[in-house]
């Protein structure tokens, strides 16, 4: 055990005072770890539009002070009573959804929405106490989805917790504690294209190009990117895109471009942006017969999917994935292990660099390509929507950063 | 070959003269079977809502004289030329959309939607030539789905015909080729519930209890009833039907009332009335993290299905069905056998029993709600 076991940690955090101001590196005290839970040094985060969406808060309570990030890599500091599974040392990602093994969800082999632990962005206690972990002169600061990597250390539910291989580079293996597993997974988990097939992917951000990685990995013949911004497939080629449509180029329904591009519709498609539109078009793009359409994206409060039933009836399927369907816990590790063994890419998705102290860096890059212009911010992930119109991106927008500390 | 081969056979057929008269029996001429056509002996034949709907012709462009009727059994008079698969004398399934087994979706191990002879509820003619088959004193009638079989005989396309076990009796698995396998098919082949699981179904006419037995046949440990009609809760059981649930007798929505007898949601639902808030309450009835709600009821053209995404997003899945996902000629002929070793059961699907001159009396009593099939004896 460490010289820290049992005692208060003080160390630095990137602390959110109030919503939408840049964050202010502080010195936080970090509780230890109580019941079932352990306490984390994280070595790498990186920033993910969910922070950003709940850092501006623009449309929901949020609770502030606030250390947010949940895409994040470290070791295992100390344990908790009760905790087996974990000993210090431990190389692992701390994940914004849980798995406590237990419950009918975790028991299912298809659910990975587990009944105590699944994402909850109201809450910024500990489960186990309601009481937070950090605090700054006896004020306590709150926790964000159970994780909070913007610390140098944080306390998390063991069930938040992948344990995975200590031979894997922390500074690239932390995107996979969301995004990109995302992505990834709504291909793999979901969408499942066979062999050669065709897919459709909608909305060309890092879920968007973690779900295209999918699809290559999964050897489908055409993979077609579909974004408002053209700057954007040079850069998805690298994921395996084949094909771009921009639906500004169109006057006629995205979904009728596809359908007349693949003779009837694409095998499967995987929608990335959280726009409802986009969402029916992804649906209504594939074959009928046997196409699959998943959504990914997460949408705005008052969306509605609608769509003619004739359409379900002509034996197209809809699904929905939360975080790839994966199950931090069970299924993570094997994904860190498809990057080891060199089938998935990760470098690619990384395109910026940052020191810990330099983190409010990393919100503008990805808000420069927002710029001011946007300030309705109505989806977390990626293309931005104001008033129901789309809007263009700027061509030199950021997929992805990782900040080191 | 027969004797009547290569020649026009006269016979008696129910003709529709107009939208929603009662049929009358004529004496029609029928054609002998042309290319990749062949002709059939319908024995018996049962009636239908979808040929009811397209009978009364509401809404829609309307095609007179038809003869109506799709769902059957017969044996095989005459081939047309190129037919190898079928000839005289063999027990089939006509059936309403049929398999080419060329085509993309004939060759997906997922469709059978076949490119080719997919239901087309517009056509009243033969794809070889645009023309009928049947006629009265040279006036054409139009054939109804490729099957027309509210006739002693009929033609259709090879692609449309299913050849069965030839010692299955033709009065029971006539109901096969249309209602009873679309909602077997939805459970068994779409919505396949895991042993122990729970099933919701709407709609507890023919189609709905087929479902049901779909479910029975799965080994499902609940199997949840939905419908308006309280007066179809007792023959229901007989299909597996565990609790029912009437909506009118609740303020709230039945997919809440189903979610709280169900700890969360059922694991599959099966919607079989075709009202589309109905579609909405079976997918939003069903567990999220595992649930799948399976269409089956056919909406009204201007009908919108409408959810809040989120309910995809925690991992519910919508799909939807045709024809139970059944390939006419590749799977029909199994879901036969399933009867004759018995594990399906059939025969308590049928209420009541006509000869052909007394078709009219199985419109009656679809239009009265009552029964759920009639089976229609050609021969007296």
């Amino acid at each position: 055990m460490s010289s820290t076991v049992g005692q208060v940690i003080k160390c630095k955090a990137a602390v959110a005072w109030e919503a939408g101001k840049p964050l202010v590196m502080e010195e936080v005290e970090v509780a230890p770890p109580q019941k079932m839970e352990v306490r984390l040094k994280i070595l790498f985060t990186s920033l993910c539009h969910t922070d950003l969406y709940f850092w501006e808060a623009k449309a929901q309570d949020s609770v502030f002070p606030r250390i947010l990030g949940h895409e994040a890599a470290g070791i295992v500091e100390s344990v908790g009573e009760g905790v087996t599974e974990l000993a210090p040392g431990d190389h692992v990602l701390p994940v914004f959804t849980g798995e406590c093994k237990e419950c009918a969800h975790c028991k299912s082999e298809e659910s990975n929405m587990c009944s105590l632990l699944r994402i909850n962005t109201d809450r910024g206690v500990m489960i186990n106490d309601g009481q937070t972990r950090f605090s700054i002169n006896g004020k306590p600061i709150y926790h964000f989805v159970g994780t909070s990597t913007f610390s140098e250390y944080t306390v998390v539910h063991v069930g938040c917790v992948a344990k995975i291989n200590p031979l894997a580079p922390l500074d690239k293996v932390c995107v996979l504690s969301c995004g990109i597993s995302t992505g990834l997974g709504a291909t793999l988990n979901v969408a499942k294209p066979k062999k050669g097939s065709s897919v459709a992917i909608f909305g060309l951000g890092a879920v968007g190009l973690g779900a295209a990685e999918g699809a290559r990995l999964a050897g489908a013949s055409r993979i077609i990117g579909v974004d408002l911004n053209s700057g954007r497939f040079e850069e998805a080629k690298k994921f395996g895109v084949t094909e771009f449509v921009n639906p500004k180029d169109h006057k006629k329904p995205v979904q009728e471009v596809i359908a007349e591009m693949t003779d009837g519709g694409v095998d499967r498609s995987v929608e990335c942006t959280g726009n409802v539109n986009a969402m029916i078009s992804a649906f209504e793009c594939v074959h009928d017969g046997w196409g699959v359409a998943v959504l990914v994206g997460v949408p705005h409060k008052d969306a509605e999917f609608k769509t003619h039933p004739m359409n379900l009836l002509n034996e197209r399927t809809l699904k929905g994935t939360f975080f790839g369907n994966y199950k931090p816990r069970s299924d993570l590790p094997s994904v860190v292990e498809l990057y080891m063994n060199k089938e998935l890419e990760l470098e690619k998705f990384i395109t910026h660099e940052v020191p810990f102290n330099e983190i409010n860096k990393a919100f503008e890059l990805m808000l420069k390509g927002e710029g001011l212009r946007y300030p309705a911010f109505k989806s977390c992930s990626g293309i931005i929507e104001k008033d129901g119109e789309r809007l263009e991106l700027e061509k030199k927008r950021m997929k992805f950063r990782a900040i080191a500390f | 070959m027969s004797a009547t081969a290569g020649q026009v056979i006269r016979c008696k057929a129910a003709v529709a003269w107009e939208a929603g008269k009662p049929l009358v029996i004529e004496e029609v001429e029928v054609e002998p079977p042309q290319k990749m056509e062949v002709r059939l002996k319908i024995l018996f034949t049962s009636l239908c809502h979808t040929d009811v709907c397209f009978w009364e012709a509401k809404g829609q462009t309307a095609l007179f004289p038809r003869i109506y009727g799709h769902e059957a059994g017969g044996i095989v008079e005459s081939v047309g030329e190129g037919v190898t698969d079928l000839q005289p004398g063999d027990h089939v399934l006509p059936v309403f959309t049929g398999e080419c087994k060329e085509c993309h979706h004939c060759k997906s191990s997922e469709s059978n939607m076949c490119s080719l002879l997919r239901i087309n509820t517009d056509r009243g003619v033969m794809i070889s030539d645009g023309k009928t088959r049947f006629s009265k004193n040279g006036q054409p009638i139009y054939h109804f789905l490729g099957t027309s079989t509210f006739s002693e005989y009929t033609v259709t396309h090879v692609g449309c015909v299913a050849k069965i076990n030839p010692a299955a009796p033709l009065d029971k698995v006539c109901l096969l080729s249309c209602g009873i396998a679309t909602g077997l098919g939805a459970t068994l082949n779409v919505a396949k519930p895991t042993k122990g699981s729970t099933v919701a179904i709407f709609g507890l006419g023919a189609v709905g209890l087929a479902a049901a037995e779909g479910a029975r046949i799965s080994g499902a440990s609940r199997i949840i009833g939905v419908d308006l009609n309280a007066n179809r809760f007792n023959e229901a059981k007989k299909f597996g039907v565990t609790e029912f649930v009437n909506p009118k007798d609740y303020d709230k929505p039945v997919q809440q009332v189903i979610a709280e007898m169900t700890d969360g949601g059922v694991d599959r639902s099966l919607e079989c009335t075709g009202n589309v808030n109905l579609m909405i309450s079976a997918f939003e009835c069903v567990h999220d993290g595992w649930g799948v709600a399976v269409l089956v009821g056919v909406p009204n053209k201007d009908d919108a299905f409408k959810t809040h995404p989120i309910n995809l997003l925690n991992e519910r899945t919508l799909k939807g069905t045709f024809f139970g996902n059944y390939k006419p000629r590749s799977d029909i002929p199994s879901v036969v056998e399933k009867y004759m070793n018995k594990e399906l059961e059939l025969d308590k699907f049928i209420t009541h029993q006509v000869s052909f001159s007394e078709i009219n009396k199985a419109f009656d009593l679809m239009l009265g709600g009552q029964g759920l099939r009639c089976i229609i004896h050609m021969e007296n």
